[in-house]
């Protein structure tokens, strides 16, 4: 059984699928004759780190704002090693990965938000 | 190129790690490992955050953090990141010598940037800046060692599947193996990103 | 004798593990271990024990292992619980020790949440899944068999500690600055951080297998919305220990580096901040709590459905709403520390989000109230579990409801009133839906029905026993009773109320030993099911004889409809009539030591760690190692059972034709 399904495409894949009905999830395969995204990709990621380290060297922002700015620095820098360099939409059939990631980002930000809010301790009547 | 027709491209094969239906179930299952190990730092970074400015007698975060050999493991970092993408786009050609060589070169510069990183901890060593100081060390120790630890796993991985590469070659098993290594060593990349942005450079910021 | 044994012996026996009633428990353990070693080795069974349950990698094999582990766990947590009671009886008690009291009431909860509740479900989860997806196993039965011996490390790492060394007494919260060095010193609180880390490994792994099994191996046909729903409920379940874990793990953790390692993490001084670990502890449990009920909401939605001969009442809504309550359980943690004061912005917030959870509960509970409507119900003990549960549940969840108001959580906090609600929803959601899936699905583990009359007895008991017990505590925590009180003056007007609970705690304990009789009685005199559809089930897992085959189905069911089997029934088809040229080769995976020996290497390091015996931990770090490394390089994990022998045994089944 496993030996006739090793020459499945992509696409038989995906038709064979129970949840093919999930679009979303359809998986994206990126294939090239030179590595010309993985490059651009570590050129991009080295940009954007040398961008944050030099906007915070020379304070050209207030802190608060200063922060976020590098913060959506690193999330784009996130976001580009997820999408060149990890094949986040890949996957036999559905790319079922997904789901958790997007959850996952969520409660992360989430979990570190809603502590820094919790432990800032803005209570009157403790 | 051009000629290429459109048909064949949409009929590709799968890669050869998502060939065997087991093995592919497998990578999935890595996802999902690497969802929890989003959380164990995510649990990290709030202690981080909300211990930050805890730092008792000991030095302040503007005091300690020195950004040159930040900015050198940060390099050296992505530099391995770009190195490993570039093994597993050798690895779905099917040439395992490169493979091979480009896990190498991952493996070196991961070396590079743990031997850094422990050099960095062990000046903080030397001016009492231990973990026993302050909050905002014990979180800043743990957080950054928890990602070395993670780093020099990851090397020994890579150590162990080049075995695995000389004896069997590239097959289903092999790389899906490899290509879970890569989903590993990808997101301690982003987790150091973060690190660097969060930690280093917000530790510099003086509010 | 040399000094470092004097030495040895004074670290490893206390006092504190010197009362009369633990030395004789120790002489009773001694005597008992003896007598099993000669029995084993009489019978010549060691063999047999490796070969067929130490290194099996078979998931129904596991789920019998957890199984045993579960009951063994409730025995043991169910002694706490009427020692605490015993203690509270009267005013002015001395039944035993103040610290000994603290150590029960702190090994109670831990154990009946970590070592019981979890693993009894996750023994429901190995039995039934795979069985009811169309698969032939979980998804990586290797990591299966680690997550087990993870968990019976951290088991037996734990109970130990109250024979050894001495037991962790800081509540099964564990809060600092209780579990700090300089209060509490010896080593009860390292064994309960390390065998809490172990076990939570393992139940990560575990949560990880399921998710990827309920996601990627389901059989031919069935979607998402034609799965059963006790599978939706042991995804979410999944998702949620994934999402639950990573943060016990570092909150445990960083405790054990303050006690070992000196880290200013949650200390008095040096700046550490002793509630941000209450903050990252209720992270994972609050939903954990959701992780105790999801799984049981899924096996009364299969019971109810089952026992009501009815397809259950509005399934997409039931979808919704368990998903509902995986993403708003994410968003309630801080209800158990209103009084921390974090502000008023914060507490309107969670406790807002907490009542919004009884929204989506709510609509569970009609449904199944719907789904009974108009049904052909059939009073099975499953279905008196059932039944039992949806009254306890709603009173339970509806003082959940007055808990989440900020300004009523003052004055209920650390009283009695809690400890009634909690154990209202455990009890009454989590405890009796484990039963009544034990009852329900016992015929397809053992092969034989539960005595059903003897059932009847053990539920009521159990009904009835937890009313007398749990429904006194309400009001004691109205009259100001607080929660882990060692003892407490006459005139009180607490009295009466106590000794009433106690009488109720004592008939929940002959309600647990009804239950044992009607096992060993059922695995003794049952009668054997050879329908292997005993109940005129709805599911797959009914479409297969009792007990399973090794490989579950010797060829992949192709569903059409949600409730596969019924929808096959209705039909005129069956699974049962195989024809030769059907059955294949079938990949199954190699039974190995490898979960096993992980295991004894975690005990190991997890014993050494508690008494700072570094080498000793060292060595065991590095079988750690040295076995993850052996498992990478070992490709012979899986074996091809022939054709030949499962038709053999199908034929011998009565399924194959011709």
């Amino acid at each position: 059984m496993a030996h006739s399904e090793t020459e499945l495409t992509i696409s038989e894949a995906y038709e064979r699928d129970n949840d093919r009905a999930l679009k979303f999830l359809k998986p994206r395969f990126h294939e090239e004759k030179f590595p010309m995204t993985q490059i651009l990709g570590y050129i991009g990621s080295l940009i954007l780190t040398f961008a944050a380290y030099f906007l915070v060297i020379n304070r050209v922002l207030p802190s608060i704002a200063l922060l976020a700015v590098i913060l959506t620095l690193a999330v784009m820098q996130g976001a580009l090693q997820l999408g060149v360099f990890m094949h986040v939409r890949e996957g036999r059939g559905l790319a079922w990965q997904l789901i958790p990631l997007y959850l996952v980002f969520l409660i992360a930000l989430g979990m570190v938000g809603m502590s820094v809010w919790i432990m800032l301790f803005k209570s009157g009547v403790s | 190129m051009s000629s290429v027709p459109l048909a064949e491209e949409r009929d590709q094969k799968l890669p050869v790690e998502f060939a065997d239906e087991k093995e592919s179930i497998n990578i999935t299952g890595f996802w999902t490992f690497l969802v929890t190990d989003v959380l164990i730092f995510a649990s990290l970074f709030s202690t981080y955050a909300v211990m930050h400015k805890a730092a008792a007698l000991g030095p302040t975060s503007v005091q300690l953090f020195k950004m040159g050999p930040v900015m050198l493991e940060t390099l050296l970092l992505l530099t391995s990141s770009f190195t490993i993408g570039l093994g597993v786009y050798a690895m779905r050609r099917g040439q395992v010598r490169a493979l091979m060589l480009w896990m190498v070169l991952t493996m070196l510069l991961g070396a590079g940037f743990v031997s850094s990183e422990i050099n960095d901890f062990i000046s903080f060593a030397h001016i009492g800046a231990t973990w026993h100081t302050s909050a905002f060390l014990s979180a800043f120790d743990i957080l950054v060692g928890t990602h070395g630890a993670h780093v020099t796993f990851g090397i020994f991985w890579a150590l162990t599947l080049l075995f695995q590469l000389k004896k069997r070659g590239i097959t289903a098993r092999t790389a899906r193996k490899v290509y879970t290594f890569s989903l590993y060593w990808h997101f301690l990349d982003i987790v150091w990103i973060f690190i660097f942005t969060f930690v280093y450079l917000n530790g510099k910021i003086v509010p | 004798m040399p000094a470092f044994i004097v030495h040895l012996i004074h670290t490893l026996f206390p006092k504190t593990v010197l009362f009369p009633d633990i030395l004789l428990i120790d002489l009773g353990l001694v005597v008992g271990g003896i007598g099993l070693f000669i029995f084993m080795t009489k019978t010549h069974r060691w063999g047999w024990l490796w070969r067929e349950w130490l290194t099996t990698v078979d998931h129904k094999r596991i789920a019998v292992l957890y199984l045993i582990a579960a009951i063994v766990m409730l025995f043991r947590g169910g002694i706490d619980a009427e020692m605490i009671r015993a203690q509270l009886a009267l005013p002015g008690t001395h039944f035993m020790p103040a610290i000994q009291y603290d150590e029960v009431f702190t090994t109670h909860g831990t154990i009946m949440i970590f070592f019981m509740g979890m693993p009894f479900i996750f023994a429901l989860f190995n039995a039934v899944v795979p069985l009811m997806i169309g698969a032939r196993d979980v998804a990586f039965p290797r990591i299966n068999a680690m997550s087990y011996w993870l968990f019976a490390c951290g088991a037996i790492l734990f109970n130990i500690s109250f024979i050894i060394g001495g037991s962790p007494d800081a509540g099964w919260t564990a809060y600092p600055p209780y579990t700090g060095l300089a209060f509490n010193p010896g080593p009860g609180e390292n064994y309960y951080f390390l065998a809490l880390i172990i076990a939570g490994i393992g139940t990560t792994m575990t949560g990880i297998n399921f998710l990827v099994t309920t996601v990627r191996m389901r059989a031919p046909g069935m979607t998402l919305m034609r799965m059963p729903l006790f599978i939706w409920s042991a995804m979410v379940t999944s998702a949620l220990v994934l999402f639950a874990f990573p943060p016990l793990t570092v909150a445990l953790a960083m405790s054990l580096f303050d006690r070992l390692f000196g880290s200013s993490f949650f200390t008095l001084g040096h700046g550490g901040m002793p509630m941000m670990y209450v903050n990252l502890f209720w992270l994972f449990g609050h939903p954990e709590v959701y992780i105790l009920v999801i799984p049981l909401f899924g096996v009364f939605s299969e019971v109810v459905a089952t026992f009501s001969k009815k397809q259950l009442f509005g399934y997409p809504i039931m979808v919704a709403s368990i998903l509902a309550i995986m993403f708003l359980s994410y968003g309630t943690w801080v209800h158990h520390f209103f009084t921390m004061g974090a502000g008023p912005g914060v507490n309107v917030f969670f406790g807002l989000s907490t009542m919004l959870i009884a929204i989506p509960t709510g609509v569970k509970i009609f449904n199944w109230i719907f789904t009974m409507w108009g049904g052909r119900i059939q009073f099975t003990v499953a279905m008196l579990y059932q039944l039992a549960f949806i009254p306890t549940f709603v009173i339970g969840g509806a003082t959940g409801v007055m808990l989440a108001a900020v300004p009523a959580d003052y004055q209920f906090h650390n009283s009695y009133f809690v400890i009634a609600h909690f154990h209202n929803v455990i009890i009454g959601g989590t405890l009796f839906g484990l039963l009544s899936g034990l009852y329900y699905w016992w015929p397809k583990m053992f092969g034989s029905k539960l005595n059903e009359k003897q059932g009847r007895v053990a539920f009521w008991l159990f009904f009835i026993g937890f009313w007398v017990t749990f429904s006194p505590q309400y009001l004691l925590g109205l009259k100001g009773m607080t929660r882990r009180l060692y003892t407490y003056p006459a005139g009180l007007g607490w009295h009466e109320l106590n000794v009433i609970s106690t009488v109720g705690a004592l008939i929940m304990g002959a309600g647990f030993v009804a239950l044992v009789f009607n096992i060993v009685w059922t695995l003794v005199y049952g009668e054997r099911d050879l329908t292997g559809d005993p109940w005129d089930g709805r599911t797959l897992e009914w479409s297969l004889p009792s007990p399973v085959p090794e490989y579950n189905f010797a060829r992949v069911p192709v569903v059409h409809a949600r409730d596969a089997w019924w929808d096959m029934k209705q039909k005129g088809q069956s699974l049962a009539q195989l024809s030769p040229e059907d059955v294949h080769d079938i990949e199954m995976p190699r039974n190995t030591p490898v979960p096993f020996l992980l295991g004894v290497a975690f005990f190991v390091v997890g014993f050494a760690l508690t008494f700072k015996w570094w080498p000793i931990a060292g060595i065991g770090l590095a079988g750690v190692f040295a076995i993850i490394i052996f498992s990478g390089f070992d490709y012979e994990d899986h074996h091809h059972l022939k054709a030949e022998v499962v038709r053999k045994t199908e034929a011998s089944l009565g399924r194959l034709q011709g």
